[in-house]
């Protein structure tokens, strides 16, 4: 035991010092961040755009489209004060006071309409629209964006968009979608139809209820509360995997190097194999716990911070955290994690133990991989169809089990299919260590190497030639 | 008599189709420094390795301490491999300590005696560096360090000379001696014999994994014959004169004018009688030198009268 936890110490205090494994442990918060913020601030460092639009019709089509945005920015601002008011609760006051508060209805944020160039034919709004000329802004000199030129051709709106920019489509989708919405009301309301008729029929959404029939009729109504422990579950399964994968190569590559140094046979004289294979697994699976302690603090804590934040009062946070400290999840995933881990762990300190370099683990490591990407893409079906007779079959592969079989937990397979999944899992696990620690002995001590593996493989090549 | 700390009894060991160490027995007795010897390849490392429970023997006994090899009396031995290494990127003295505490010393005293033994081995300026900061010779001397810090009754070291230069391969022996002075026992392995021949209190041959010689390094001389190299000027028939004192050879003269002999002197003949025979005959001799023999000349006499082939030997 002695001999376990110091080398398991070492090997923690080993990752921990590193300035990778503090890389590794910013990450995922950072990449987070980035996730969330980058959008926000690309957003928000984008220059004022500055369009001219002409409307030849005489003001018609400029009207419409002032109006159909003022509706669909309407639509978006009721929808953040029904989500306000879910959280908060009815609050007359605080909904006049954000009523009241509603910004200025903008054609798309970041774009300013100019209305003062004394000349807006083309061939006069053509050197701006090149960058030969340059408007005068608050900002500065600035190009022109577009110059938009709306006409009648009877019935039919014609709108000519020009703009050197390929890429940013949102002043020409907004305008195309209000006189969209302009040409339908007017169409109908020529053709008879009342207009309040026309936003009567605009407004027709119709009521669906997705029932459970496991259910009685009271409760039987599916909520996002009912989905999320399988988002959840897939999820976790992901994470489980990505964690996985993480420190078992940290493990491979520290085998390695500590093979290159040549150091095992100095342990060897202190501890025995088995007690070098268990340190280092633990050691190492101590440095994953770290890293999930600490990302799922951050996540937590996140999750928590951004259930107080209104901007999010859409997101059902405390149902998704819920669904993440449930224990029917936590419990069976920690289970999961730490065979899966012992299994996978065993294999690549075992591989690693045979190998002098990374390039030489790399040829045994192929195929190991091809078996850990499976899981991956299973989880994925499993969240549209958990039901599918493959993922039911591969959830019976002790090695992707432990990511499989999570993901499935919330469509609750029977006791016996877990129950026997997991015995299958944990005596393949034992099978796998024992063959490891057995590889491992030998790799150590250069018995074996890459070949040896390669070896085992060979039969029918050699019955064929030989 | 002597307590025995290590017994090989009828040891053999297989690897595939090749057999490493075939039917060896042997014994390290308390307070000696024994010398295991043989070329590249003939099984040394192995046996080390199964003296220490590393591997396992396909069949005979191993019992070290009186008992089968076990962690437990791993701590009462320090061992030195012939693949030398150490984490490259600990400190110094983290390392030290480590290993320490790997053989049962509690942090403070490891740390306690780690610092001194750095300062005997001049490296207590290093204590703070990472390994792979440190010369080749000084990362040897750290790894030595690491071998004897828990103050191990019985030494093991494996090719321990190897790749150190003349003037550590110097510095080491005295640490041998030291360690022996102060009681311990000591068993290394080595392929080059003069060190053996300076330091064993006994030693034991091996080549091709059999076990040719266990003895003191006078017995395994004792082994190789005395020789007796002659040069004459004169035209007497040294291979009828010298013919009882064993079995002579006429060799290439170095010389115009001479004639060179090589006489291995057979059971009870000494040179002096040689000597005498020559001077009673009127030889005029130019040169008369009994060879002292080294245990290179015993181990290569003892493989050949083994009956197998001999390997090289430094």
């Amino acid at each position: 035991m002695r001999a376990i936890y110091l080398i398991a110490r070492r090997e923690y205090l080993s990752y921990v010092a590193t300035w990778g494994f503090w890389l590794s442990l910013a990450s995922v918060p950072m990449f987070m961040a980035l996730g969330f913020g980058l959008p926000i601030l690309i957003e928000q460092s984008q220059p004022t755009r500055y369009y001219v639009m002409v409307d030849e019709t005489g003001g018609e089509l400029e009207a419409a489209i002032a109006d159909g945005l003022r509706q669909a920015a309407l639509a978006i601002q009721e929808d953040a004060l029904e989500a306000m008011q879910e959280m908060t609760g009815e609050n007359p006051q605080l909904r006049a006071a954000m009523e009241q508060n509603m910004p200025d209805v903008d054609v798309e944020h970041g774009f300013v309409r100019v209305t003062d160039l004394p000349d807006t034919s083309l061939e006069a709004l053509r050197p701006y629209l090149n960058e030969t000329r340059f408007l005068s802004t608050p900002e500065g000199e600035q190009p022109l964006f577009a110059a938009i030129y709306l006409r009648r051709n009877g019935e039919a709106i014609e709108m000519d968009y020009w703009s050197t920019n390929l890429t940013n489509p949102g002043l020409r989708e907004s305008i195309r979608r209000a006189l969209r919405d302009f040409q339908r009301r007017e169409r109908l309301v020529t053709a008879g139809v009342s207009p309040e008729v026309v936003d009567a029929v605009n407004a027709l959404e119709p009521e669906i209820r997705e029932l459970n029939p496991q259910r009685s009729s009271d409760s039987a109504e599916i909520t996002m509360a009912d989905r999320l422990p399988v988002f959840v579950a897939v999820g976790v399964a992901f994470g489980l995997w990505i964690i996985i994968f993480s420190v078992v190569n940290m493990l491979l590559t520290a085998m390695i190097e500590e093979k290159g140094n040549k150091v095992l046979e100095m342990m060897l004289s202190s501890s025995r194999h088995h007690e070098i294979l268990t340190g280092k697994l633990l050691g190492v699976a101590a440095v994953s716990f770290t890293l999930l302690m600490v990302w799922g603090g951050i996540s937590l804590g996140g999750g928590v911070a951004a259930q107080q934040a209104a901007a999010a009062a859409d997101m059902p946070i405390g149902d998704i955290l819920g669904a993440v400290l449930d224990p029917g999840l936590l419990l069976p995933a920690l289970g999961y994690f730490v065979i899966g881990y012992f299994m996978y762990g065993a294999v690549f300190l075992a591989v690693g133990s045979l190998c002098d370099t990374l390039q030489d683990a790399q040829t045994l490591m192929s195929p190991i991989m091809l078996v850990m990407m499976v899981p991956l893409f299973l989880v994925m079906v499993a969240a549209d169809s958990p039901d599918s007779p493959i993922v039911t079959f591969a959830s019976w592969v002790p090695f992707w089990t432990p990511f499989i079989m999570l993901a499935r937990l919330p469509q609750e397979p029977s006791q016996v299919e877990i129950l026997t999944t997991t015995g299958l899992m944990i005596g393949t696990a034992i099978l796998v260590i024992w063959g490891a620690g057995t590889l491992f002995r030998m790799g150590a001590l250069n018995q074996a190497n890459q070949e040896t593996v390669k070896n085992w493989f060979r039969f029918g090549k050699k019955t064929a030639t030989g | 008599m002597a307590e025995t700390i290590l017994q090989l009894e009828g040891v053999t060991k297989r690897f595939k189709n090749k057999t490493a160490v075939n039917d060896v027995s042997f014994t390290v007795e308390r307070g000696q420094i024994t010398g295991f010897l043989g070329p590249n390849g003939a099984g040394k490392s192995t046996s080390l390795r199964m003296s220490l429970g590393i591997l396992t023997p396909d069949s005979g006994r191993v019992s070290l301490f009186g008992k089968k090899p076990r962690t437990t009396g791993l701590d009462r031995v320090g061992f030195l491999p012939e693949e030398r290494g150490l984490y490259r990127r600990m400190k110094v003295i983290d390392v030290i300590v480590f290993f320490a505490r790997l053989k049962g010393v509690e942090p403070g005293e490891a740390r306690r005696r780690g610092l001194k033994m750095l300062e005997e081995f001049e490296l207590a300026h290093a204590a703070e560096q990472k390994v792979k900061e440190l010369s080749k010779g000084m990362a040897q001397k750290v790894q030595i360090i690491s071998t004897l810090i828990h103050q191990p009754e019985f030494i093991i070291l494996d090719e321990p000379f190897s790749g150190l230069d003349p003037v550590n391969q110097k510095a080491l022996e005295r640490i041998v001696r030291a360690q022996a002075e102060a009681g311990r026992t000591l068993l290394f392995s080595t392929h080059v014999m003069e060190h053996a021949e300076r330091l064993c209190d006994k030693i034991i041959l091996i080549a091709h994994g059999n076990k040719i010689f266990d003895g003191t390094v006078e017995d395994a001389l004792a082994e190789v014959p005395r020789r007796v190299l002659l040069e004459t000027a004169s035209e007497h028939d040294l291979l009828a004169l010298l013919d009882a004192f064993g079995e002579i050879r006429e060799e290439p003269a170095r010389e115009e004018g001479t004639r060179a002999w090589s006489l291995d002197l057979a059971g009870r003949a000494s040179a002096q009688d040689v000597l005498k025979a020559c001077v009673d005959a009127g030889v005029k001799l130019t040169r008369f030198e009994p060879v002292r023999a080294h245990l290179h000349d015993a181990f290569v006499h003892l493989v050949e009268t083994s009956g197998r082939p001999v390997a090289e030997v430094q």
